[in-house]
């Protein structure tokens, strides 16, 4: 059954590059995303009890092809196929170009595919085929900036992935599988000096996919290329992304005694801190919503890799609240620089009064990223830090004041006053779906509980007196914030010369051997 | 044949995987990277047929019946079954390359990655 979850968007694809009526087609389209979303639902309810498991061809055996659904995938595949609707529907009237939806559909099946996917091979297979989508899609316009980062994004992770092939290569040497189940059972009973090898490549892989610390470069030039179609960029930073966190985690456990939590965990943090320093000196509306990406996803990483349940549930959570309010952002993003006519925030003044829907929007997701108390942020951010004491606390509190900084930084652009201009014509289905988006970052916060009940099938009750403290810390932190932000990092101009910083190909590779070694080394001690 | 149970080819593929790698971070010319991303696919290719080789194995017996004693000396061709589909993709992907540094060149007009990034931060 499994299967079809895979084909039936493939097939999809193939179907509206084919049928000569295009409306039609993408009414179809739109449809049939509607039903896939009905069947996740249905294969989380079913993934509830046992994990659901489809042997390819019948052949149950461990040498077989397997997909599997357990609780973890299932609400990535939730995820995926809901996010996917929203951007179809939000490109309906925008893109009436059949590569487009051909490419956005076979990245879906190529996505789902990826948290279905029980063996390492098909890990590698449909990882591939998402690279090419998803460099097709960036360089959609074909402008000059657009080429280069569609390169650098290509090449970069074709590089990468020979790492992983090569740790896989390693894997089957040292267990005879490729199963992730049986290599996760196998490697129990081995030495962890065996494991530091595969372990290492395979991890340069899923921190790339990441873009953790050395290896961030592509990320912010892949996803705020001008030229790719703002549901693209929503994609992209919502779900892509989320799948290298995924792997990260399958991986961390199935390499058992051989893990390095603490590693990840540093690494984490670095990367939170840097990716906010980055998106506060940017100026490109863009560019500062890919850097916040960084900086998430390294707070993710730190709060799976700290090992207590409460938290890893609650980076999960954070994972389906950052995937909404990624993608509310850059669906708001895309149709503000459609009206506006330019990407640069010091020029975009006054989208309340120019389009109040997207601002209100905007405002619900922003709400939501920064941890405003009963938006969703607050909840998955309150259970990240459950419990969490020391220095560790701090410098969590300190990624969350820097994230408020952004979030001030953008809301810049909310008010004031431009010269008059008339108001724009907005499409009726991207307001819908910006819409759904911001509301949704509020119905996950006020729901918040009962949510994570249903996803994440365990008790989870959320003290009400640290709850109120947490809000307490949450309004110091956003006087602290607005008052640092206004003090000393607006119109800073020692600030600007961080902006240039970035990385050709040449420098990625060195990053990715500088990883590689790294890992070699912390893992060899 | 080898060093402390470590096969030479797999010395040898580790070496060229490490070659290739050190000729992506010192080119400057994109088809020369393009040319060291094959040559590490290629160690990674030869790599994996290493993994299935025994000396003195028989052939895996396809489409026939097998016992469990010969099982032992068949070598293993689950290494070279995955080696396929990963020629097909590193065939498919350097097609890919080649032709988007085709488009890049004829927007950018040079082939060097220097160039080429200096060009796009002055617009």
């Amino acid at each position: 059954m499994l299967i079809y979850f895979v084909i039936v968007p493939i097939l999809l694809a193939v179907f509206l590059y084919l049928f000569p009526f295009e409306r039609a087609a993408r009414t179809i389209a739109i449809l049939a995303q509607m039903g896939l979303v009905g069947a996740s639902v249905y294969l989380f309810t079913l993934s509830r009890e046992n994990s659901v498991v489809t042997a390819i061809g019948n052949y149950d055996d461990v040498l077989g092809i397997f997909l599997r659904a357990d609780t973890l995938s299932a609400v990535f595949i939730l995820l995926t196929s809901f996010i996917f609707f929203i951007a179809a529907i939000y490109s309906f009237n925008e893109n009436k170009s059949r590569l487009f939806w051909f490419l956005l559909f076979i990245w879906e099946g190529s996505l789902i595919g990826i948290f279905l996917a029980g063996d390492f091979f098909n890990l590698f297979v449909l990882t591939e085929v998402a690279t090419v989508t998803i460099t097709i899609l960036i360089m959609y316009d074909r402008n000059k900036r657009a080429l280069y980062d569609g390169i650098i994004f290509f090449m970069v992770n074709i590089v990468v992935v020979q790492f992983y092939l090569l740790g896989l290569g390693y894997i089957y040497q040292l267990t005879g599988v490729l199963d992730l189940e049986a290599a996760g059972a196998a490697f129990q009973g081995l030495e962890r000096s065996q494991m530091i090898l595969p372990y290492a490549l395979v991890m340069t892989f899923v921190a790339l996919k990441c873009a953790l610390l050395p290896m961030f470069s592509w990320l912010p030039k892949a996803h705020s290329t001008p030229g790719a179609p703002p549901a693209v960029s929503a994609v992209l930073s919502g779900l892509q992304i989320k799948g290298g966190v995924y792997l990260l985690i399958r991986f961390q456990a199935i390499f058992g005694d051989g893990a390095m939590p603490e590693f990840f965990l540093i690494l984490g943090l670095t990367t939170a801190l840097f990716g906010i320093i980055l998106a506060l000196v940017q100026v490109d509306f863009k560019r500062i919503l890919a850097c916040s990406t960084i900086a998430q996803i390294g707070l993710i990483v730190v709060a799976i890799n700290i090992g207590n349940y409460y938290n890893y549930i609650g980076s999960l959570y954070h994972m389906v609240n950052h995937a909404v309010i990624k993608a509310a952002l850059f669906l708001c993003a895309g149709m503000i620089v459609h009206s506006y006519g330019t990407r640069d925030i010091t020029k975009i003044r006054g989208i309340m009064r120019q389009m109040p829907l997207v601002g209100i929007s905007m405002i619900l997701a922003l709400l939501g990223i920064i941890g405003m108390p009963f938006f969703n942020g607050s909840i998955s951010k309150y259970f990240m830090m459950y419990h969490v004491e020391g220095p560790l606390f701090w410098i969590m509190l300190l990624i969350n004041l820097g994230t408020i900084m952004i979030g001030i930084k953008l809301s810049a652009m909310l008010f004031g006053r431009l010269e008059e201009k008339e108001k724009p014509t907005q499409d009726i289905l991207q307001l819908i779906s910006v819409l759904i988006l911001g509301l949704m970052c509020f119905g996950l916060g006020v729901f918040g509980e009962s949510v994570m009940l249903i996803l994440f099938n365990g008790e989870f009750r959320m003290d009400w007196f640290g709850y109120l403290e947490k809000s307490a810390i949450f309004a110091a932190s956003l006087v602290v914030g607005y008052f640092i932000f206004n003090k000393f990092i607006k119109n800073n101009p020692y600030l600007k010369t961080i902006r240039e910083i970035e990385l050709g190909f040449r420098g990625m590779c060195v990053t990715m051997g500088v990883f590689f070694a790294l890992i070699l080394l912390v893992a060899g001690i | 044949m080898g060093i402390d149970g470590i096969k030479i080819i797999e010395l040898l593929t580790i070496a060229m995987f490490f070659v290739g790698f050190y000729g992506l971070i010192t080119s400057k010319n994109i088809i020369k990277s393009i040319i060291f991303v094959v040559l590490i696919e290629t160690a990674v290719i030869m790599f994996f047929l290493g993994l299935g080789y025994q000396s003195g194995a028989l052939l895996p017996p396809i489409g026939e019946s097998f016992n469990n004693d010969t099982m032992a000396y068949v070598s293993d061709p689950l290494p070279q079954a995955l080696m396929i589909t990963a020629v097909v993709i590193g065939l498919s992907t350097t097609a890919i390359n080649i032709v988007l540094f085709i488009t890049l060149f004829r927007k950018y007009q040079t082939a060097n990655w220097d160039i080429i990034k200096s060009i796009k931060n002055l617009e």
